[in-house]
């Protein structure tokens, strides 16, 4: 990993002006719901010794809030560590704060949180995308170097696209959910997001191993060599739009110049992943939200005329609506009489997603494919709707379904915005996505918005003990 | 779905809706079960449903006594009314 960009992060961590200009940073953003370095610092020796971290607020941080986006926890206080947090700190991690997200990770722009919508970096009128939407507009507007997420159909990876920022989704059980709220657990796991490939590879190896605390958590392996040298593409046309489409052809034109083979495949079981993923995971939210009912701790009403109008009463005034939604839906295909029809044909289709993809892993090493069908889209009626957004998780779904690895990598900024292309391996083959993603690097490297061209790191470093240079920072934008 | 199974599913997954919610919400799960239908168009046949993501069968850790991890009054304090180390809910008729 590049020894500057530790050193640099270590000594602003050190320094006052880290959370004031943390702060100040992420007034246009609104990328963090909490913000203390010092809370947690520590002089923890280790890999990432002094590395600040963002943790989406669905995520317990021992002594920050655990909102997950909802107003049925404000002001809930997480007493323990996730264990991927615990394993970053006692690498020597830092956690700085508890970032922005839709409410319990349901949505893809950030814009269903209980506490505001997060903007883009790259363009304030735009989303950030989500649900680690927080986590990626913080790492990429340079307020942390690296941010945990959570992504259950695409909400690491698709707000790292949006962001112009890596988002690893890693293979499911091979980083721990021991600390995560659950929102659909055969789906979800823990993610990375960072502007750097060193880093983002020091910290999964860091996070991995089974835990104890987490009955799906696994071994991981470790077996690969990390050897690309067949990638498949999806055939037929994926109906992108102009930047994305644009992105996405220069992404294979480097491959291809870079000596890897491309060879054209057909996923029949495309079309199918956007049903299958919604009706297993509000199936399993409806579940898993049924714990929220505001007796044991979270909000409540006041007065209530029986114990089940409390919970009821709770429910309704603490969930917003996309979370209502997602309750209801998952409670009807659940529903004696519908199981059949919905939940169990989804499960099936779900092994033909899988077996699919098995196959298609037979014969290339790794499969290159969007991640999102636009740009990051802009606020409100003029983006789009919450039932577009849902179609639009076509591409990132699927690893979600067969439980792989995928990567967001930066692939170059069309149109004045980012484009990220995913790479997805079979499972434990996150070594491929590391090396696929380095030599991209070399001809389409990470940019930085226009407006947050430094890192706070950068700006703190440079400035050293002079006073604040104008490095066109937040302040230029707002 | 209609507005009966609206509100049967709602009762089940208790959740008060208001009439605008009601209306909002009969639209939204109606586009998408309809949506969901498309999983119809799909020979299932002979598949067996994933039921986990990745199963490596039961595992069991060993059956050995731990001591508490220390945060029970922690967990306690996050609970809107305590009475002693009792959780308390508001008064009902």
């Amino acid at each position: 990993m590049a020894h500057t960009i530790l050193s640099q992060w270590k000594s602003t961590l050190a320094s006052s002006e880290y959370a004031t200009t943390l702060t100040q940073r992420d007034q246009s953003l609104n990328s963090f719901l909490e913000i203390d370095p010092g809370r947690r610092a520590s002089d923890a020796e280790g890999p990432l010794a002094g590395i600040p971290i963002g943790v989406k607020d669905n995520i317990a941080v021992r002594g920050f809030q655990l909102s997950c986006g909802s107003k049925i926890l404000a002001g809930h206080v997480a007493p323990y560590d996730a264990t991927i947090v615990s394993r970053l700190i006692s690498a020597g991690a830092v956690p700085v704060g508890k970032t922005n997200l839709d409410e319990f990770g349901m949505g893809s722009s950030t814009e269903m949180s209980a506490s505001g919508p997060t903007n883009n970096p790259w363009d304030l009128s735009r989303v950030a995308g989500g649900s680690s939407g927080g986590s990626a507009a913080a790492v990429a507007a340079g307020l942390v170097p690296l941010a945990i997420g959570t992504d259950t159909g695409g909400s690491v990876r698709q707000p790292a696209a949006f962001c112009g920022v890596y988002g690893l989704k890693p293979t499911y059980g091979t980083l721990s959910r021991y600390g995560l709220v659950a929102y659909a657990s055969s789906l979800e796991v823990a993610g990375l997001i960072t502007t750097d490939i060193d880093l983002l590879e020091t910290a999964f190896w860091l996070g991995t191993g089974q835990d104890v605390m987490d009955q799906t958590s696994t071994e991981h392996p470790k077996s690969g060599s990390g050897e690309v040298s067949t990638v498949g593409i999806l055939s037929g046309d994926l109906e992108l739009d102009p930047p994305t489409e644009a992105a996405y052809k220069n992404f294979i034109e480097t491959v291809k110049a870079s000596g890897i083979s491309v060879k054209e495949v057909e996923l029949s079981t495309l079309d199918y992943s956007v049903p299958a993923y919604y009706t297993i995971a509000t199936a399993e939210a409806s579940a898993n939200l049924a714990r929220f009912n505001g007796v044991r701790y979270g909000q409540r009403p006041i007065f209530a005329e029986n114990p089940d109008e409390l919970m009821r009463q709770a429910r309704a005034e603490g969930f917003g609506s996309e979370v209502k939604l997602r309750i209801l839906l998952g409670t009807y295909v659940l529903r004696s009489g519908f199981q059949e029809q919905y939940y169990q044909r989804a499960q099936k289709i779900r092994t033909a997603i899988r077996n699919e993809l098995a196959e298609l892993f037979a014969s290339v090493d790794l499969l290159v494919l969007p991640v999102f069908p636009t740009v990051a889209f802009t606020h409100g009626e003029n983006g789009l709707s919450s039932f577009q957004q849902k179609l639009a998780d076509r591409f990132t779904t699927l690893a979600n379904l067969a439980a792989l690895p995928a990567l967001s990598i930066p692939a170059g900024v069309h149109e004045g915005l980012p484009v990220g292309i995913q790479a997805m391996a079979p499972a434990f083959a996150e070594d491929r996505l590391f090396s696929l993603a380095r030599s991209m690097a070399e001809s389409i490297p990470v940019e930085r918005p226009p407006h947050f061209a430094a890192s706070i790191a950068d700006e703190i470093s440079s400035a050293g003990n002079v006073a604040q240079g104008d490095s066109g920072t937040a302040g230029a934008e707002s | 779905m209609d507005r009966a199974e609206l509100d049967v599913t709602a009762e089940l997954a208790l959740l008060n809706l208001n009439e605008t919610e009601q209306a909002d919400l009969e639209t939204a799960v109606g586009q998408l079960l309809e949506y969901f239908s498309a999983m119809d168009l799909v020979d299932v046949s002979g598949l067996e449903p994933t039921t986990h993501a990745l199963s490596e069968g039961n595992r069991l850790r060993p059956d050995t006594p731990r001591t508490a991890t220390g945060i029970e009054d922690e967990i306690l304090e996050q609970a809107p009314d305590l009475e002693d180390r009792f959780i308390a809910i508001p008064n009902v008729l």
